[in-house]
């Protein structure tokens, strides 16, 4: 598989605190790359730096073209479901499929207002936000935080049946293990390490615990 | 742009505001076209003299205070939400990476502000269908002077509200921003009056005191440049705010403030109203500009003195158009000398060259005639002859039909428009 992104020494600095230094990884045609690391370790503020919704101090990004979906976002709260998926397909000259919404359980509230939709169900909207983009790499951050068991189980099998090349924040580890091919591990704004499950040791928590 | 027009659409404040304004508009209407009436002698009593009842000042301009009142407290809700609920809901990181230039969102969020204007119009629109069914005089330079004046502040009050929005975290601070900005220009207004220099240069191109210029029929060009490059600048500054890899001081915003400072400079002015009343009469104009040395005046008068007011208004304002070379002193400029003991208080001296002249006249006559007789040029003819054109219009008719409209007729339309919408999107 060939790269299709790569960070090099990307660090970025909020309310004067140092929150990246010199992070370097690579994502890979067709994977699903987890970055994995604790509460405060930089995940967001990374994606956000790379997706430019944030400044960083230095580093450089080569690749294609990306798209990235916030956590906990509830876009244009006053709008259908409809309305907003349909706003972000037009945007990228696309549309968007039935099947996608289908799998995301969206088709039965296409015409609820997304004020009013639950968090489970806002991060489903999120992550057909997401997955309708036709770019090359699409970041998702914490895309499991808020479903329940039985919808999680559910959207690991549509980000795995999307055939598409992915990144996602989980602090979730045995979320990140049943989805994710290989894992960027963040600790305190570093990259603790980078690599398949088996590379960094087969187990993840003590990774972390050490 | 159908995004913030369907965004505008489905605000609850954009409703609420079109609510309240044709209430409002309809309460000042009612009450002037009743005053106008009255001073037309709808009683029975006698009218005033009919060439003082303008519609200008007797109609539009109270008519239009209800949007004077929107401008400053409604209209900047609707504006701020535009930008503050995308921002707060996360929508805006999407936009960010939409291949869409900041300067196309930014204008997609000012046509459907513009839009929004417009539709809050209706009401004064209604008003001025009335007005002209009672058989009411309407002059249309004054008219649309006025609409562009109030649209120029429109404009301003809404941008301002946008970079408030774009630049604070929250609605709530962007709403206090914007009000103590209004706060501040108001009191900027106040403090200046009478004052000379640049404090008094500075407040002649508050809302407030623009606004005053076309209600008074008369279109100041600098005002007009200053209002719309004061609106570019806070769009400007909006677009900086939001775009997180733009933080500096861009080339844009340097050049807008040049061309700020450029536009204070321009002296051209036309006077609109159907009176003449910013000019005096055309044979006074001619034999003013002809005087080639410069006027210095010197009012020995304190702000809060009426007699400022008088002479600020009914002559310095003309003869600013008329002379290009006046100085105006204001010698009691920062105190108030109505309790000083100075022999001087109420004098006003004039000097041309090595000649001058003290009277305590505020008459538009006696200033002319004394100007004339300190440039050694002829004396024109009185200007009563050319100022009494104007016919007045008076019209003895109450307001037939306006409350039913206004109270009762827009709310049902408004409010029904609103549910269709919200159970369009709901």
């Amino acid at each position: 598989m060939s790269d299709v992104l790569r960070v090099s020494r990307l660090s970025a600095r909020r309310g004067g605190r140092e929150i990246l230094r010199d992070v370097a990884f690579t994502v890979r045609e067709d994977e699903i790359l987890g970055v994995i690391g604790p509460n405060g370790a930089g995940k967001t503020t990374l994606f956000e730096c790379v997706a430019g919704v944030l400044p960083r101090t230095s580093g450089t990004i080569d690749g294609a073209p990306l798209f990235y979906v916030p956590d906990g976002i509830r876009p244009w709260p006053d709008q259908t479901v409809r309305w907003t998926l349909a706003l972000n397909a037009r945007m990228f000259a696309t549309q968007v499929e039935p099947s996608l919404l289908d799998a995301l359980d969206l088709t039965r509230l296409l015409d609820q207002i997304t004020a009013s939709l639950s968090k489970g169900e806002a991060k489903r909207l999120g992550i057909a936000l997401g997955l309708l983009v036709p770019r090359a790499v699409i970041f998702l951050d914490e895309p499991f935080d808020g479903l329940d068991f039985r919808q999680t189980r559910h959207a690991i099998d549509v980000l795995r049946n999307a055939k598409r090349t992915l990144v996602l924040s989980i602090h979730q580890l045995s979320d990140a293990v049943r989805v994710c091919d290989r894992f960027l591990l963040l600790d305190n704004g570093r990259v603790a390490g980078e690599g398949t499950l088996e590379e960094l040791g087969g187990n993840l928590e003590e990774f972390f615990l050490a | 742009m159908r995004k913030d027009l369907a965004e505008l659409f489905t605000s609850r404040a954009f409703w609420l505001l079109l609510l309240f304004v044709g209430l409002l508009t309809g309460q000042s209407f009612i009450s002037a076209v009743d005053a106008y009436a009255e001073a037309s002698g709808i009683g029975g009593g006698a009218a005033a003299l009919a060439q003082g009842l303008s519609p200008l000042d007797g109609i539009l301009v109270p008519t239009a205070g209800a949007y004077d009142l929107a401008i400053m407290l409604l209209f900047p809700f609707v504006a701020i939400r535009l930008i503050a609920s995308e921002k707060s809901s996360g929508a805006w990181k999407l936009m960010l990476q939409w291949p869409v230039k900041m300067r196309d969102h930014l204008l997609s969020k000012f046509v459907a502000l513009l839009v929004a204007w417009l539709i809050a119009l209706v009401p004064f629109a209604i008003a001025i269908a009335l007005w002209l069914s009672y058989g009411g005089h309407l002059d249309a330079r004054e008219t649309l002077n006025l609409l562009f004046g109030y649209t120029l502040r429109y404009v301003l009050t809404a941008s301002v509200a946008v970079a408030a929005a774009a630049l604070m975290p929250g609605a709530a601070n962007a709403a206090v921003v914007v009000l103590g900005l209004t706060i501040g220009t108001w009191a900027l207004d106040f403090l200046a009056a009478g004052r000379g220099g640049f404090v008094q240069k500075l407040a002649s191109f508050t809302p407030a005191a623009t606004v005053r210029m076309f209600e008074r029929g008369l279109l100041r060009l600098d005002a007009v440049l200053i209002l719309l490059l004061l609106s570019l600048l806070a769009f400007a500054i909006a677009g900086i705010a939001l775009d997180p890899l733009r933080k500096r001081i861009s080339v844009s915003i340097a050049i807008l403030a040049v061309a700020i400072a450029l536009a204070t400079q321009v002296r051209t002015s036309f006077d609109v109203s159907e009176n003449r009343r910013n000019s005096f009469p055309a044979a006074d104009e001619r034999v003013l500009a002809s005087i080639r040395e410069p006027l210095t005046i010197t009012v020995f008068l304190a702000a809060e003195d009426p007699r400022m007011n008088d002479y600020e208004n009914n002559v310095l304002l003309k003869l600013r158009r008329a002379m290009p070379r006046l100085h105006v002193r204001y010698p009691y400029s920062g105190q108030s000398a109505l309790f000083e003991n100075d022999d001087r208080y109420g004098e006003i001296h004039y000097r041309i060259g090595a000649k001058t002249a003290v009277n305590r006249s505020t008459t538009e006559e006696i200033v002319l005639e004394t100007i004339d007789t300190l440039a050694g040029v002829e004396r024109r003819p009185l200007p009563a002859a050319e100022s009494s054109e104007y016919p007045g219009y008076p019209l003895a008719k109450h307001p037939a039909g306006a409350a039913w409209i206004f109270y009762l007729v827009w709310p049902v339309v408004v409010i029904t428009a609103w549910r269709l919408r919200t159970r369009r999107t709901g």
